[in-house]
This record gives C-alpha cells, sequence and structure tokens, in this order.
C-alpha cells in the first residue's frame, strides 16, 4: 500500500490537470462577443407584475430590464416629472388629449421574442393585473392614479388619471412593462409564479433567457430580431455570488468581466485599480443611508419620545456629527451627503441646497437651551436627573453601519451624548423598526428614481413612516410638488419640502453613495444607467 | 435482523418527529420577523406586510401552522420558501446534488488519506515521519476553514490562476461540450473547496486513526500474526487495522451530518452552491419553510449516521450482533 499509493495519486493528479486545462481552454474560446456579470443576488422571479415582497429584488428588476421593454424609458436626466425626459421603447410616441389622458402609439415593429407583435392589448392585460391589489399590492398602490387604460386599435393605448399630477407618464410607464397577453391571459394571476412562464419567459427586450443555474448563474442570449437594433453583444452571464470576497476574486482571476457594487469594502477599490484591464465606473445610486429619530416613546408609544420629541436635540445630534468625515472613512470619495432624504438618483438632487457641515458649538448651545447640561460632571449631560443616553439601533449585516455607529458614537461623546450602539439580527431589527421599537434607528433604504416616493416615510400618513414624524407643511408641500401646480422650476416646490424636513430634523442624513462598477476595458461604449445597472447593456461593444 | 431494521426505523421516525416538532416551535419562539427580506430596502407598508401574512400563512395561530406543516409533510410537501416564492421541495433538491458532491469527496479524501496517513504514523510511530505529520496535522487542526478558504481561493485562483475561485462550474463552458470537458469543468472548481474543508477533516482523522492503531498495534494477537510469519501487509491492514476502526466509524457517523451544516462559510467563499448556504440565509431571513425543510434533512442524517454506524460495527466485529 505505501508504494502504489503515492503513484496513484501523482496519476490522478495529472489526469485531473489534464482535464481541467481542457475545460479551461474550451471556456476561454467561448468568451468573445460575452459578458460575465457578477453579482450578489440570484434573480428568481424577474416578471413584471410578480415582482412583490420577497421578489421585489434588485436583482429581479435588473434581470426583467433585459427581458421585458417597457413602454418608454428615463432619459439620461432622470428627471421623472413633466412628458419630455422620456426615451420611446415600445410606445414611439405619446400625446396628450388633457391633463388627465395620455395617448401612446406602439411602435408596429415591436415583436415577442416568439415573433408575435406586441399589441395594445398587452399593455391593457398587464396595467390590469398590475393594478389589482390581490395579484400586485404594492403595484397597485403605485398606480392608484391611474383610473383606466383601454386600447384603440392594435397600437393606440390610452390611459386615463384621476387627476393632474407630473408623474403621469412616469407611472405609466414605469413600474410594469407589457407582458404578453396571448401566452398568460389563460393562466390564472394566482397560478402564474409557479407556470413555465417563469423558468422559460418570452418578453420583449434585447435579450431573451436561455437558462438558469439555480444560485449560479442565469445565460441570456441577444434577441436576433430586437426592433431597436440587435445586442452587439451576443452572449450574458450573470452570475452570483453572495460573498463579496468571492465576487472580487472572480473578477480579478478573469472569470468575470463586469462586477456591481465594487465597495464595500473600499479596499477593493486598490485592488481593482491593479488591474490595467479594469476600470472603475462610479454611478450615482437610489441608496440613502440615515439615523432616524423616533418620536414618540418606544416603550409607550402613545406619549412623545422624552429625549427626541425636542427639535433642539434632533438639530444639535445632525450639527454635532461630521459626516464629511464619516463617509469619508467608508466611502472614500464614493458617497456624498445629501440634503434631506434625496439619494443621488433623484433628479431634485440637482439644484438642492447643500447639507449643513458640522458645528460643535451650535450643537452644544441647542442641547443647554434644550435643558441639557453635564450637572455631576460625568462627561454626559442630564436634566431632572435623566441621562443624555440614546441607542442606536442597526443590523449585524451591514458593515458600513457597524463602522460608522462607531464613529458616531465617538463623535457625540463630546458633546454629552451617550450612545449604545444595539447591533441586532436582521429580521430582529427589522422588527423593532416597524414596531416603532427604537430609539434611533439606522436606515439604510433604496428610493425608486421618482422623489414622489418621499410621502411614504415623510408624511404623516406615510405607510413606511415608523418614527410617526408628522409636520403638517411638509405634508402639503410634498402635495404641491407632486402635483406639479407650481410655474418656473419644477424641483422649486420639492426643494422647499425639503428645507421643511431638514429644519425638523426627523432624522440625520448622512449618505447617499454612488455605486462603483468595474468593467473590462475591452468593452466599447459602455454606459451604466443609475436605477437599472446593466439597461444600457444592448449598446455596448466588445473590442476583442 | 429485519426486527432491528423494523426497531431502528420506528426509532429515527421518532426521533424524527420530536426533533422537527421542537424546532418548529423554537423558530417561532425565536424574535424576528419572516418578511424582513422583504422589506430589506423599499421597506413595506403595513397593508403589504398584512396581504404578505396572509399569503405565507403567517397571520395564523402557530397550532394551525403547525397542523398545516405536518399535513403537509405527510404529502411531501415542505411549503413554499418565502424569500424564493417556489416550493422547498424544488429548492432542497436543486441543491441536494452540489452539497453532496462537496460533502462527500471530503469525506472520501477524509477517510482514505486520513485513515492511511494514520495507520503510517502507527506503524512509524516516533519516527520521523511520525513527527513530521503529527505536526503537520496539528497545524492543519487547528486553520479554520474560513481563513484557509480565503488564502487558497486568492493564492491559487486569483494570483497563480491554475483553479478557478469560485462556482461550481464556469458558464462559458459551451453547452454542447462533451459530458468529459463538464466533469472536468466541475472537478476545476471542486478542488479548492474540497481541500479547505478536507486540510481539517483529515487532521482529526489521522489523529484518531494514529491513536487507535498504536493501541491494537501492541495488542497479543499482533504479536501471535506475526509470529505465524504473515506479511507485515497483512498484519497490519487486516488484523490490525479492522480492529483499529471503530473510533473511526464513530467519527464517520457524526461527520455525515455536517455534510450539510458544517460547509457553510467554505460555501459562501467559494460560492458553492450547495445546501449549507442556502439553510444559513434561510436562519438569517427566518424562511421558516426552507429551515424546517433544511432541518428535516440534517435530522435524516443525523439519524443515518447512527444507523450507519449501528451495522458498520456490526460488519466488523463478530461480537456485535443486529437483534
Amino acid at each position: 500500500v505505501t508504494a502504489w499509493t503515492p503513484r496513484l495519486t501523482a496519476v490522478a493528479a495529472l489526469a485531473m490537470m489534464l482535464l481541467a486545462s481542457s475545460a479551461s481552454a474550451q471556456s476561454s474560446s467561448g468568451r468573445r462577443g460575452s459578458i460575465v456579470i457578477v453579482t450578489g443576488e440570484q434573480p428568481t422571479m424577474p416578471i413584471p407584475t410578480l415582482m412583490e415582497g420577497t421578489a421585489g429584488t434588485i436583482g429581479n428588476q435588473e434581470l426583467a430590464d433585459q427581458l421585458f421593454l417597457r413602454l418608454a424609458g428615463l432619459g439620461p436626466t432622470l428627471i421623472t416629472a413633466g412628458d419630455r425626459g422620456f426615451v420611446p421603447l415600445l410606445a414611439r410616441s405619446w400625446t396628450r388629449r388633457d391633463s388627465v389622458t395620455l395617448v401612446f402609439d406602439l411602435d408596429p415593429r415591436a415583436r415577442w421574442q416568439d415573433g408575435v407583435p406586441v399589441t395594445s392589448k398587452d399593455v391593457v392585460f398587464t396595467m390590469e393585473r398590475a393594478r389589482n391589489p390581490a395579484i400586485a399590492p404594492r403595484l397597485a398602490a403605485l398606480l392608484h392614479r391611474i383610473t383606466s387604460v383601454t386600447a384603440e386599435g392594435d397600437h393606440r393605448v390610452v390611459f386615463s388619471f384621476s387627476e393632474p399630477y407630473a408623474e403621469q407618464l412616469y407611472d405609466a410607464t414605469f413600474h410594469a412593462a407589457p407582458l404578453p397577453a396571448h401566452l398568460l391571459d389563460t393562466i390564472p394571476p394566482a397560478t402564474l409564479a409557479r407556470s413555465g412562464f417563469i423558468s422559460q419567459p418570452v418578453g420583449s427586450g434585447p435579450y431573451r433567457l436561455v437558462r438558469t443555474v439555480p444560485d449560479q448563474f442565469v445565460e441570456l442570449a441577444a434577441n436576433q430580431d430586437f426592433f431597436l437594433g440587435k445586442p452587439k453583444i451576443e452572449r450574458v452571464i450573470i452570475r452570483v455570488a453572495a460573498d463579496p470576497d468571492a465576487r472580487i476574486n472572480l473578477l480579478l482571476s478573469g472569470q468575470a468581466d463586469a462586477m456591481d457594487n465594487v465597495i464595500p469594502p473600499l479596499d477593493n477599490i486598490p485592488r481593482i485599480k491593479g488591474d490595467t484591464n479594469l476600470r472603475l465606473i462610479p454611478v450615482p445610486s437610489p441608496t440613502v443611508g440615515f439615523l432616524l429619530f423616533n418620536q414618540m416613546d418606544p416603550r409607550n408609544p402613545a406619549q412623545p419620545h422624552p429625549i427626541l420629541s425636542d427639535v433642539r436635540v434632533r438639530r444639535a445630534i445632525t450639527l454635532g456629527l461630521d459626516r464629511q468625515l464619516l463617509i469619508h472613512a467608508v466611502f472614500g470619495s464614493y458617497a456624498e451627503v445629501p440634503y434631506g432624504p434625496v439619494s443621488s438618483i433623484l433628479w431634485i438632487r440637482n439644484g438642492a441646497p447643500k447639507a449643513k457641515r458640522q458645528d460643535t458649538e451650535g450643537a452644544k448651545r441647542l442641547l443647554a437651551a434644550a435643558g441639557w447640561q453635564d450637572s455631576d460632571g460625568d462627561g454626559i449631560r442630564d436634566r431632572n436627573g435623566r441621562p443624555l443616553t440614546l441607542t442606536l439601533s442597526l443590523p449585524t449585516t451591514s458593515a458600513i453601519r457597524r463602522k460608522l455607529g462607531v464613529m458616531i458614537q465617538e463623535q457625540l461623546r463630546p458633546l454629552g451624548i451617550a450612545l449604545e450602539l444595539q447591533q441586532l439580527e436582521f429580521p430582529l431589527w427589522i422588527e423593532r423598526r416597524t414596531s416603532g421599537k427604537f430609539d434611533i434607528d439606522f436606515a439604510g433604504t433604496v428610493q425608486d428614481p421618482t422623489p414622489s416616493g418621499l410621502t411614504q416615510a415623510w408624511t404623516c400618513g406615510g405607510g413606511t413612516n415608523v418614527a410617526k414624524y408628522c409636520d403638517a407643511r411638509v405634508d402639503s408641500l410634498l402635495d404641491i410638488a407632486i402635483r406639479g401646480r407650481s410655474k418656473g422650476n419644477p424641483g422649486e416646490p420639492w426643494f422647499a419640502a425639503l428645507r421643511q424636513i431638514e429644519d425638523d430634523a426627523p432624522a440625520t442624513f448622512l449618505y447617499t453613495p454612488f455605486y462603483v462598477y468595474a468593467v473590462r476595458r475591452h468593452y466599447r461604449n459602455v454606459s451604466i444607467m443609475p436605477g437599472s445597472s446593466w439597461i444600457l447593456l444592448r449598446e455596448w461593444s466588445d473590442a476583442r | 435482523m429485519s426486527g432491528w431494521l423494523v426497531r431502528r426505523a420506528l426509532q429515527a421516525l421518532l426521533v424524527l418527529a420530536i426533533a422537527l416538532t421542537i424546532l418548529f416551535f423554537l423558530m417561532r419562539a425565536a424574535p424576528g420577523d419572516p418578511l424582513a427580506r422583504a422589506s430589506e430596502n423599499r421597506p413595506l407598508s403595513s397593508a403589504e406586510l398584512a396581504t404578505l401574512r396572509a399569503r405565507y400563512g403567517l397571520d395564523q395561530p402557530v397550532g394551525r401552522q403547525f397542523a398545516a406543516f405536518v399535513g403537509g409533510l405527510l404529502r411531501g410537501d415542505l411549503g413554499v420558501s418565502i424569500q424564493y416564492a417556489r416550493p422547498v421541495t424544488a429548492l432542497l433538491a436543486e441543491r441536494l446534488p452540489a452539497t453532496l458532491l462537496l460533502g462527500g469527496s471530503v469525506l472520501l479524501l477524509n477517510f482514505t488519506v486520513g485513515l492511511w496517513l494514520g495507520v503510517r504514523q502507527a506503524v512509524r510511530r516516533g519516527g520521523l515521519e511520525d513527527r513530521s505529520l503529527t505536526a503537520i496535522s496539528l497545524v492543519g487542526y487547528a486553520t479554520p476553514s474560513f481563513w484557509l478558504g480565503l488564502v487558497l481561493a486568492w493564492l491559487v485562483g486569483v494570483k497563480l490562476r491554475l483553479l478557478p475561485p469560485a462556482g461550481m462550474q464556469d458558464p462559458l463552458l459551451d453547452l454542447s461540450a462533451g459530458s468529459w470537458l463538464k466533469t472536468a469543468d466541475v472537478l476545476r472548481h471542486l478542488v479548492l473547496p474540497v481541500l479547505t474543508l478536507s486540510v481539517v477533516s483529515i487532521a482529526a482523522t489521522m489523529r484518531y486513526q494514529r491513536a487507535a492503531m498504536v493501541e491494537v498495534l501492541h495488542l497479543p494477537y499482533i504479536m501471535t500474526a506475526r509470529a505465524k510469519g504473515l506479511p507485515e501487509r497483512t498484519v497490519i491492514w487486516h488484523h490490525g487495522w479492522r480492529n483499529a476502526l471503530f473510533p473511526v466509524i464513530t467519527l464517520f457517523g457524526l461527520w455525515l451530518p455536517i455534510l450539510v451544516t458544517g460547509s457553510v462559510f467554505v460555501e459562501a467563499v467559494f460560492a458553492w452552491p450547495g445546501l449549507g448556504s442556502l439553510a444559513a440565509a434561510a436562519v438569517w431571513g427566518r424562511d421558516y419553510p426552507v429551515l424546517m425543510g433544511a432541518s428535516l434533512l440534517v435530522a435524516a442524517l443525523v439519524v443515518a449516521g447512527g444507523f450507519l454506524t449501528d451495522v458498520a460495527y456490526a460488519l466488523l466485529d463478530p461480537r456485535v450482533r443486529l437483534g
């Protein structure tokens, strides 16, 4: 046994190396005209009207963008108000009959991937499902201002709205790309998620789904008959690796050509810069991170919060933090301090006022005016025997928030504020958050491209207003901004609402990062759309 | 023998039933919202949450949820994953092959190389080879798998580019490629995760095997075998090793469930699409149906491990009788 085992091992190793090299050579030859994108999230249900609840992931949305074309797309300015900032897709044009009626004329060249023409019947069918709260509760809520969608012939669709407002075109086109009625109208909505259409969808987009290998990758092939021009990259692989180390290893080893979310960690940046075949592309992101102040007492939700219901304390915390320093530590130069709850993807970011800089003396004055003094000399302010101690809840899954939490704790200590960090397992953190059991919640949200979404968290009756922040002036200003009734700069009513929110300080708005992508240099005409990373992939080419 | 099998099967079912019942209620008692994942990026309103709770039966009393789970289990239906919105049986079936391949390869390597090296050490007890292997095995045993995985992926996968640093197959490999190429491709991807997991397990097996073999080699019947003029290979492998196997068989029984649960970190580092990462994500997201499915599988492996150990004892030791 001692003699033959090493020989056997050597033979086995040699055979495996030979097999391995042949498999490697075979795959290398298949790379030209293709792209492997590595990402962290497995798309599971990339079907419009079904991306609800747990299926409402960015991974699903980004894949759906390749398979299904919208009536119109957001233009480069990402302006969601008005009718002019959009790019024709399935609809070649649109006109207004009046302030509550939009008419779309479909491009007669548009075809489903099975060759059947895209017609107005498809749009009506899709909108019926999207507007049904029993099928798609989130979509139905977003589309509640659409009162009817009707077909006029095969290529004309008429959308009617309950009232005039600035984002009618956005609502009609962004949320639900049309589905093929001829394939789906016989499938009951309740069983669609389990139907064969999910694994072999037929879309109208630039790419078609070839195969899904669960938890590994999704393969797409160019739609040869795509009416807006055949994509130059023939084969797209969306490769899944949940672990950030695995993702960067795939990219740096040449097993992947592009990667999203390069940071965190920040030290991925120099690693990628060290590879001359790769380039970094920062893109505005829909993410915004903030410290949310509970307005109500978490122990007795009927009562105001004993510390944070005082606007002076909230403002003092915001003024006391050096937000530039904080975000530079975790994002480098790839983030900025937002003004209000505005991610860098929202068009109202342009022209908005700048966030206030750190002013520790001003913060101390505010705390003193609110009656918080360090009466016992222990370094922590107190009032009527109660120390100025607050708890910051954050999820253990977010390395960024953990790191920032420690730094925030350090920055608030000199002001006489004791901040206790409460790191919670993710589901527990969400549970505490939604039930209002927190002092300060370290929140991070992803926004749609429309500023109208601000009503969800920052109005008195907002569905996700877990901190119970309520200012009737903000409600009114947001309502004016959404209706788009003011004359002049369309951003101005939004800025007025943001100024009021900043003044109320319901949260300290900390960061809106840029998503950093890495792409191999041999791809040409590379453009990445904020909010939908790979939607313009059909315009890329491979110069190898 | 058949009576013993029936008794063991009934025992196994009872153990499974008790384990699953405890798990079901413990999971529900643990804090955390199973719909947390849905609120991860875009917070859901209370109305949307209520709709989703009704869809997954989470608005029902725990007793009714348990009855529904048991009813489904009896029909072979483990429910629908909250996170993936797909049947749990399908999710488990998709990931089981990858787990069996990884775990099976580790077990195979472990119980061939580990046993062989352990026996070599015992035979050469006190020599340079024994001392060197002891030192190596101690280092291997003390090496954290996740750290070793990161180092191997970076060194072999990224710097040297000898093997792929992650995944289970090359997505660009032509669909029409022959089965040899496809097999070779999977083997290339398998090497690093297997190596990572094997270092610790082989080290442990070596230590166990060496200790057991050293003890056996001093027994009088070994001296008798040598005195009878039997070849040394027969003395060691036929007479010695067979009796030194019992501690290692126990180890095998313990290792079997770790096939599924023990490779979570390594699966993550190498993006290996196995059950470990699925179960870990289910814990993180409180995906009750997937958790119950994965727990059922692990509990079944624990029971199977015990059963196989008993059978192996009976086969190897004539003094042990099943009945």
